[in-house]
């Protein structure tokens, strides 16, 4: 056994701010409570390349992890310590949660069609999962409240993935076509920086899936599916406002990014055009609106119809809240028609 | 009690605060102020944490400093809360969602239009919706109009 020197116990007590005593308040001890002192500042640049805590002692001689995103600009939203809260408290527990006995048999055409959309909605899941946690790990531990977020958010998105998947196989269905997965390629694929894939992600596909969940939770067949919706509608709001603050915060401090986003929609628009092109989801999401074959050719496509000019409206307004100027003139075809539409 | 009175709201905040099963199953904290339009009659609901803890009766000028503003006809308001009293819940068509979609002009409006508000809605969704289903088990006065 080699010498042990006997320990001094003398490193133990050094903190950059020792005394701290946050307390909890009426609605507990969060996580944006404790940002006193020197815990609660938070930089413009993280300069630290370790996993050091923020307010904690640095190491010298800890070699750097690599950090690629240490800009406050890059990732930060002041509203992440909420929103983190906010998903930790409205956690949901597909298992138990969800009144799954509130399904029964439905026809068969119907079944298909809510399989179908299940089928498209479990990929972006996928896409959602795999997106974040790749960005994940390259955010400087500085800016914990962000990555502590997205955490959450990734595992909203395991949920919605494991909840639409058990929606498919419970009532005698089962998993659809494919998706042509566009969308989700190039949102996979945005290498400009974090703020770039949260446009794509957050913003762009964000307020497409959060309409879409809207109307199905509108048309859903039982309590089961509502509550499915409702869940994922809520969980997908918190994204789009960490977007949100995310990208107005990173416009005030970027002289720049209001342009390159107005870049990144207009190419992302093209990309998105093409994919609604494919008729698979269009007609399956008919067919639910319309309650079966029979009228989804004209109700079911009259709501569907309505579902992309409130997605067009709120997609635009989303722009110009954040003062990325558009122009109309560009979108392509298969957008513009709902933003016509909308203002006829 | 007379809908939509502060002391209607404040009697569903009773029964609202008082049941764990609000705060669970997607439901949780929330801190937001909305309005609730029902005619000339504006009542400001403030949600804190776990509890619905207040409303007021407020003129149309104070709807710039809430979140989002709730507002629909009297007689879908009413028919909102018949089919809540009927079925203990809100079934199908009176969901606070299923109304905001149905409506040409929304169900939940700004002033401001501030988006990161305006999604509040969204984000507590379900528990605005606990709080409506909450006033299952309170006497509502539907006023002779129904």
């Amino acid at each position: 056994m080699a010498d042990q020197h006997p320990p001094k116990y003398g490193t133990v007590a050094r903190s950059n701010q020792w005394g701290t005593r946050v307390k909890p308040n009426k609605h507990g001890l969060r996580l944006g409570d404790i940002n006193v002192g020197v815990y609660g500042e938070i930089p413009d640049r993280w300069e630290d390349q370790t996993r050091n805590p923020r307010g904690a002692i640095a190491k010298k001689g800890v070699p750097p992890l690599g950090y690629a995103i240490r800009d406050k600009a890059d990732l930060w939203a002041d509203c992440a310590a909420d929103l983190y809260e906010e998903a930790i408290q409205r956690r949901f527990a597909s298992a138990t949660d969800v009144p799954w006995h509130t399904i029964k048999p439905l026809p068969d055409v119907l079944e298909r069609s809510i399989c179908q959309v299940l089928t498209e909605l479990c990929q972006y899941a996928n896409c959602d999962i795999e997106v974040i946690s790749q960005w994940q790990h390259q955010m400087a531990y500085g800016y914990h409240e962000v990555k502590q977020f997205l955490a959450t958010a990734t595992f909203d998105a395991t949920r919605m993935y494991e909840t639409f998947r058990k929606r498919a196989l419970c009532n005698g269905g089962g998993l659809g076509l494919e998706g042509p997965g566009e969308i989700n390629r190039m949102i996979l694929e945005s290498r400009g920086g974090w703020s770039e894939t949260v446009t794509y992600l957050l913003l762009m596909r964000g307020s497409y899936m959060q309409t879409m969940l809207r109307y199905l939770e509108r048309y859903a067949q039982n309590d089961a599916e509502r509550s499915i919706y409702r869940f994922a509608l809520e969980a997908k709001a918190r994204q789009i406002t960490y977007g949100l603050d995310h990208l107005r915060y990173s416009i005030a401090h970027d002289d720049d990014r209001r342009t390159v986003m107005q870049m990144l929609f207009f190419i992302g628009d093209r990309v998105w055009a093409r994919e609604l092109g494919d008729h698979v989801l269009r007609e399956a999401l008919s067919i639910i609106f319309a309650g079966g074959l029979e009228d989804a050719p004209t109700e079911g496509n009259a709501t569907y119809n309505r579902m992309m000019r409130d997605f067009m409206n709120e997609y635009l307004g989303i722009c110009e809240w954040l003062g990325v100027k558009r122009d109309l003139a560009t979108l392509p075809g298969r957008m513009s028609q709902f933003v016509i539409a909308a203002a006829g | 009690m007379r809908f939509p009175s502060p002391e209607w709201f404040n009697a569903v905040a009773a029964v609202f605060n008082a049941d764990d099963r609000y705060r669970g199953a997607g439901g949780g904290q929330s801190f937001c102020r909305f309005g609730v339009i029902v005619g000339d009659d504006i009542v400001v609901v403030t949600m804190d944490g776990h509890e619905c803890s207040g409303a007021e009766t407020v003129d149309r000028s104070s709807l710039t400093d809430v979140d989002f503003y709730l507002e629909m006809p009297r007689s879908q308001w009413l028919a909102m809360l018949k089919d809540i009293a009927t079925n203990g819940r809100a079934t199908l068509n009176h969901t606070l969602n299923t109304i905001d979609l149905d409506l040409d002009e929304g169900l939940s409006k700004s002033i401001h239009g501030d988006q990161y508000r305006e999604d509040l809605f969204f984000r507590y969704n379900q528990t605005l919706q606990f709080l409506f289903d909450a006033s299952a088990r309170v006497q509502t006065d539907f006023g002779a109009s129904t």
